[in-house]
């Protein structure tokens, strides 16, 4: 076990190399440049300019610079948010970003749990039924349609929310319930869809019956043995889940004003803010093949039938 | 008495017709009611958004100054433009009675020498005698129509990106899968790797940076989405090849000195077809999402051309005054998502009975 996790952990560095290199070429050879949208800058300035940033060496050199910058943990000035540095910018929205996110994914898997064992239990009544067709709905809804709607009704006609704003204001948590929601709802609908069928498959099997026919109660039969193997899942799940949670949060902190990294991510790139791009996309990834890493560890603890070889 | 017995079942044999994997799972999936009329829905939405040139609607780009945001109604264009108006006017009164703004006095005016206007030629411009089923956008133009045509740009992309991400990933996964050894766990390799990015982020600088002002960048859309969509098809279809490359039929083909390309083509992909139509039905409104999510931040399709995620977000920007504009597309768009998912559902269900990752 410890040999496998070791191997897993070196496997996250060539992951991470790839996606420095990719991104930070990709980002170069895209047209345009980070200064030639302002209109009216003299070309001597232009070129003052992109020599202030080591921009007029050749490419490779520059891309040699950056990588030791970055191994020392230091992401480089932005170029539009002239007073801060990219360091500053994530180290000021990251957190706001984890806590959308975590709260998120924590009311998606609970929620997502709790409905598709109450589905299995009752399979085929109606609340299985009206479960799953909320699931499909959860699906087949774009998170950009459930925000604004979620935001029309309760906080624009009902008034119970506030439409807009972060938990740092006035208004507190109940900034919180709108976004998270409408980040959780497609990751709650496939986890109730998921944990449904595989318990329903755990409920079929030889040991749940062997279970049941040692007298033990249906509470204990639920919690012990077929909540443990039907979990497995689930577990699996959470990998891309984190990815699309990451993707989705994009989307939800623009439409919540959220002061995350999320919504300053597309501006970056349309600015060509090449440093505050490449960080971002290093925080995203590293970010995400840890999470992998875990859900991979926390799998082979949960399933003593994986040999890690 | 057994060369009895083998006569009896051969002569059963021949009574019972052999179905195929086709009708059976055709049959499966007629039983299956909400996969039915997923399979209606899709189909209804399929003609109306190729036929659209052909139908009665009326112009998705034409501007109509004189019908700005009007709500849905079965009514005469004029009529309802009056009674918009009609409101504005009483509103903005309500406020200078009540508040005592009497700065909005040339607003009330403007309002008032509009509706003058149309109350004038109402029964002259034939432009007035539209009916606008599902209401106007800030620029006067026809929701329904608009949403038609969005869904045509929108299902287009869905289409092509799956059959992008199909045809490479057949191809890579068939590859590793029937030539196995290094080239399989180099490719199997790279797979992972590109698992592991954050391929949205990927897309999304792609978008930002590639696209240019005011020209369609729908090109860099598909080939930005399709760069990335294959990985999971390639995998499906290499475990696919992989569990069937040594089954008796492939070696027999084999012994009868069938080529590489021929077993790959004739004899394994046929039967890896029902995985790939389930992945294929599921993966479009995965792409129609995509499509909507990049347009919605502003980085899909760009003007003239107008897809749901368009719609959407322009919608967006004014639903608490004119929620139509935001439902209209919403609802179109959601029915479709909804149908394509059932239908893919349903699908599975016929063509994959005994599936182990159903969810």
């Amino acid at each position: 076990m410890a040999k496998y996790i070791i191997r897993r952990l070196l496997s996250l560095i060539p992951t991470m190399f790839i996606i420095i290199t990719l991104s930070f070429f990709l980002i170069r050879v895209a047209p345009g440049g980070p200064f030639s949208g302002e209109k009216g800058l003299p070309e001597q300035v232009q070129q003052n300019l992109l020599k202030k940033y080591h921009m007029d060496e050749p490419l490779f050199r520059q891309y040699l610079r950056y990588f030791g910058d970055v191994l020392i943990g230091n992401f480089g000035p932005s170029l539009r948010y002239k007073e801060s540095s990219v360091n500053e910018l994530i180290a000021q929205g990251f957190p706001n970003s984890i806590i959308l996110g975590t709260v998120a994914l924590a009311l998606a898997t609970f929620a997502g749990i709790c409905v598709g064992i109450l589905s299995a239990l009752k399979q085929n009544r109606w609340q299985d039924y009206s479960a799953m067709s909320l699931a499909v709905i959860g699906i087949s809804v774009p998170l950009f349609v459930i925000g604004p709607v979620l935001q029309l009704v309760f906080a624009m006609n009902l008034k119970w929310l506030p439409v807009s704003g972060w938990i740092f204001s006035r208004a507190g948590l109940k900034t919180l319930i709108l976004p998270a929601l409408t980040l959780a709802f497609p990751y709650f609908a496939y986890i109730a869809r998921l944990s449904r069928a595989s318990i329903l498959e755990v409920l079929r099997s030889d040991y749940v019956r062997t279970a049941r026919s040692k007298g033990l109660s249906e509470g204990i039969v639920i919690r012990r043995h077929v909540l443990k193997g039907a979990l497995l899942p689930i577990v699996s799940y959470l990998g891309p889940a984190f990815a699309g949670i990451i993707t989705g949060s994009i989307v939800v902190e623009s439409i919540f004003f959220i002061p995350g990294i999320g919504k300053i991510f597309v501006q970056s790139a349309l600015n060509r803010d090449y440093p505050l791009i490449m960080g971002e996309v290093i925080v995203y990834s590293l970010f995400l093949v840890t999470m992998n890493f875990l859900v991979d560890v926390l799998y082979g603890f949960l399933d003593p039938r994986i040999a890690y070889k | 008495m057994s060369l009895e017995r083998n006569q009896v079942i051969n002569e059963f044999n021949q009574q019972v017709k052999p179905v195929s994997l086709w009708a059976d799972a055709w049959k499966r999936l007629r039983r299956n009611k909400m996969a039915l009329i997923g399979l209606w829905i899709v189909a209804v939405f399929a003609v109306l958004t190729l036929m659209a040139p052909m139908l009665p609607i009326y112009s998705n780009t034409e501007q109509e100054m004189k019908h700005i945001n009007l709500p849905p109604s079965f009514k005469n264009a004029g009529q309802v433009a009056l009674e918009t108006l009609q409101r504005k006017a009483n509103q903005i009164n309500a406020m200078i009675a009540n508040e005592g703004r009497d700065d909005l006095k040339p607003e009330l005016e403007k309002v008032m020498a509009e509706y003058e206007l149309i109350k004038a030629e109402i029964n002259v411009n034939p432009v007035h005698k539209r009916v606008y089923l599902m209401g106007t956008d800030y620029l006067g133009r026809d929701m329904l129509s608009r949403t038609i045509y969005g869904g045509r740009i929108s299902m287009l992309i869905g289409f092509i990106g799956t059959i992008t991400a199909v045809f490479i990933g057949i191809i890579i996964g068939a590859i590793a899968g029937y030539i196995g050894g290094r080239l399989d766990d180099f490719l199997m390799r790279f797979v992972d790797i590109m698992y592991g990015l954050p391929y949205m982020l990927v897309v999304i600088i792609l978008m930002a940076m590639f696209r240019k002002e005011g020209q369609s960048s729908v090109i860099i859309l598909f080939v930005a989405i399709a760069m990335v969509s294959w990985l999971t098809i390639a995998r499906v279809v290499r475990g696919q090849i992989i569990s069937l490359k040594n089954a008796e039929f492939v070696e027999a083909a084999r012994s009868m000195g069938a080529s590489s390309a021929r077993i790959i083509f004739r004899h394994l992909l046929p039967n890896t077809l029902g995985v790939i139509i389930v992945f294929s039905t599921l993966s479009l409104p995965g792409f129609i999402m995509s499509e909507s999510f990049l347009s919605f931040l502003g980085l899909g399709v760009s003007a003239p051309d107008a897809s749901w995620g368009t719609l959407v977000s322009e919608g967006v920007q004014s639903m608490e005054l004119f929620p139509w504009r935001l439902l209209v597309p919403a609802c179109v768009m959601t029915i479709f998502l909804f149908a394509m998912n059932f239908l893919g559902d349903g699908l599975r269900d016929a063509l994959d009975p005994q599936s182990k990752n159903r969810a």
